[in-house]
């Protein structure tokens, strides 16, 4: 920890000095705002409407930050050889992929409670401008924790980044694969749904079905960090569900860190 | 006694995609620098001169053979932390300042906020960037850049240290600062490996001289032998360092 706390510090404030991170801010805290606008547009649903692009603008917010930011400091690292910087102390590889993660567990977590603050204050808003029973299905502990499974489904991905960083030599390419993994992950779930449905006409042959089992178990499920709707609607999450997103991140994040340093050790950082 | 050694050490590089043709960038190098000595390696470009460092601070492996820096296996943590590195090309984070830069490396080390600002203010002042402490790497010019790796280099007063041309980019003053700092090292007793294209300035540091070529060592010599020799007869518009290399690189290359 001793050298692993200065390298997320160092990575933290890096990550501060970057514009797009503002950028990002600014985009999410505009959607807030306008969410506030348009809700009045609706009859019913307006607290609905509210947290559902609030919670949008967190999860959304949080995602660019691996997308973006994290690549370029990461895969930047590599091709900009600032990394020289970092190993020419005694800091192993393990610990350098260990801070890096870290610091940029502090720089999202840091992003996302301010989004889940603006989105606080966006509802506390809405109680001035819309009659109370348009509000009275607010349930404040479900909106945070929608935020915090929204954290750990940006974090599972943060790992991803990670792992696709230390395979390729291109940031490039990272960012593509990183996509690549949020599209899967977003949707492997809904087409295992669907090829598990009888009746529905379609006929897909055993290999493919096997191959999109074999991505479900690969690919992290990201659309299972989704708890919007129970936010939206004003229902109590269940507690086991989210202890069951908890196992499941640290799960996939130390699987996907532990390949990561297994892949960097042996790469040449010529 | 020997500080750095490498032994028989190999390192080839893949030329194309399916890695079917590899060009040699070290061939079975065998060399040592001893404790206290300042060690210059000098070749034309592509020589392996950055590959050899890169081996020996661990950034890259060796396909085969062996390096050790202060007793310890090249690139080993514990071996790094008798180490400092200035790269060919410093690439320090564009968005910090150097001040950054050398607190992390003082908390790496574990060092108290006290003693590390007064290491940091110590190196600050060896390479003339008090004033520049503060600002962005991005806002340097080249010479600044290069006098703050340095300075990232030197933090720790290490007992080796590895400089990777140290002069580029530097103008007169700021080379002879490098020469300064080398000599005063030196003094303490520490041990450099240094590589440059500016071979007068190699002539004027090191102790002991190595001319790298095609990944090889072909040659290795100190001033005094340069001195003595005739070799600056058949050239006389060169020093003899000039007329050494030529000579070597030109009887190597047959």
């Amino acid at each position: 920890m001793k050298t692993i706390w200065p390298l997320a510090l160092l990575t933290f404030k890096d990550g501060l000095r970057y514009r797009i991170l503002y950028g990002i801010l600014v985009f999410a805290f505009f959607l807030m705002f306008f969410a506030l606008l348009i809700s009045g547009l609706f009859m019913r649903d307006i607290l609905k409407i509210i947290l559902d692009i609030c919670l949008s603008a967190v999860s959304l917010g949080g995602l660019l930050i691996p997308i973006f930011l994290s690549i370029n400091l990461l895969s930047g690292d590599i091709e900009h050889k600032t990394i020289y910087t970092i190993l020419a102390r005694p800091i192993s590889r393990t610990q350098y992929i260990l801070g890096k993660f870290l610091g940029l567990v502090l720089l999202t977590s840091s992003v996302m409670i301010i989004l889940t603050g603006a989105t606080m204050l966006t509802v506390w808003g809405a109680t001035f401008t819309f009659a109370p029973h348009f509000l009275s299905t607010l349930s404040v502990g479900s909106i945070l924790i929608s935020c915090f499974t929204a954290l750990l489904g940006v974090l599972v991905l943060q790992s991803t980044v990670f792992l696709w960083s230390s395979v390729t030599t291109s940031s490039f390419l990272a960012t593509l694969l990183t996509l690549a993994t949020y599209l899967i992950g977003q949707t492997v779930e809904d087409i295992v749904r669907f090829m598990s449905l009888k009746g529905t006409g379609a006929q897909i042959s055993p290999g493919i079905q096997k191959t999109v089992h074999a991505v479900m178990y690969v690919f992290p499920n990201l659309a299972a960090f989704d708890l919007k709707k129970y936010a939206a609607y004003g229902i109590d999450i269940p507690a086991a569900e989210v202890e069951m997103l908890m196992l499941y991140s640290i799960t996939y994040v130390s699987v996907a860190l532990i390949l990561a340093v297994l892949v960097f050790q042996k790469r040449d950082l010529a | 006694m020997s500080i750095i050694s490498c032994i028989g050490v190999n390192k080839s590089y893949q030329k194309d995609f399916l890695h079917r043709t590899k060009k040699k960038a070290v061939d079975a190098l065998s060399f040592q620098v001893d404790k206290g000595e300042v060690f210059g390696i000098v070749g034309p470009n592509g020589a392996g001169k950055s590959t050899l460092l890169k081996i020996l601070m661990g950034f890259i492996s060796s396909d085969s053979g062996q390096a050790f820096v202060a007793g310890l296996p090249a690139g080993s943590v514990k071996g790094r932390q008798h180490l400092g590195y200035l790269p060919e090309n410093p690439s320090l984070y564009s968005h910090l300042s150097i001040r950054d830069h050398l607190l992390f490396g003082c908390r790496v080390e574990g060092l108290r906020r006290s003693d590390a600002e007064k290491k940091i203010n110590r190196v600050l002042h060896t390479v003339d960037l008090e004033y520049a402490a503060k600002m962005p790497i991005k806002k340097y010019s080249k010479g600044m850049t290069q006098r703050a790796a340095l300075a990232y280099a030197l933090l720790l007063e290490p007992e080796i240290l590895i400089l990777d041309e140290p002069m580029s980019g530097l103008d007169p003053l700021g080379r002879q600062m490098v020469v300064d700092v080398v000599h005063e090292y030196q003094s303490r007793g520490t041990t450099i490996l240094f590589c440059s294209h500016i071979l007068a300035d190699v002539e004027r540091i090191c102790t002991r001289i190595g001319i790298m070529n095609r990944g090889r060592l072909a040659a290795v010599t100190t001033p005094g032998e340069l001195a003595a020799s005739s070799l600056s007869d058949l050239q006389p518009a060169a020093t003899p360092l000039e007329s050494f290399f030529l000579e070597t690189i030109r009887s190597h290359s047959l």
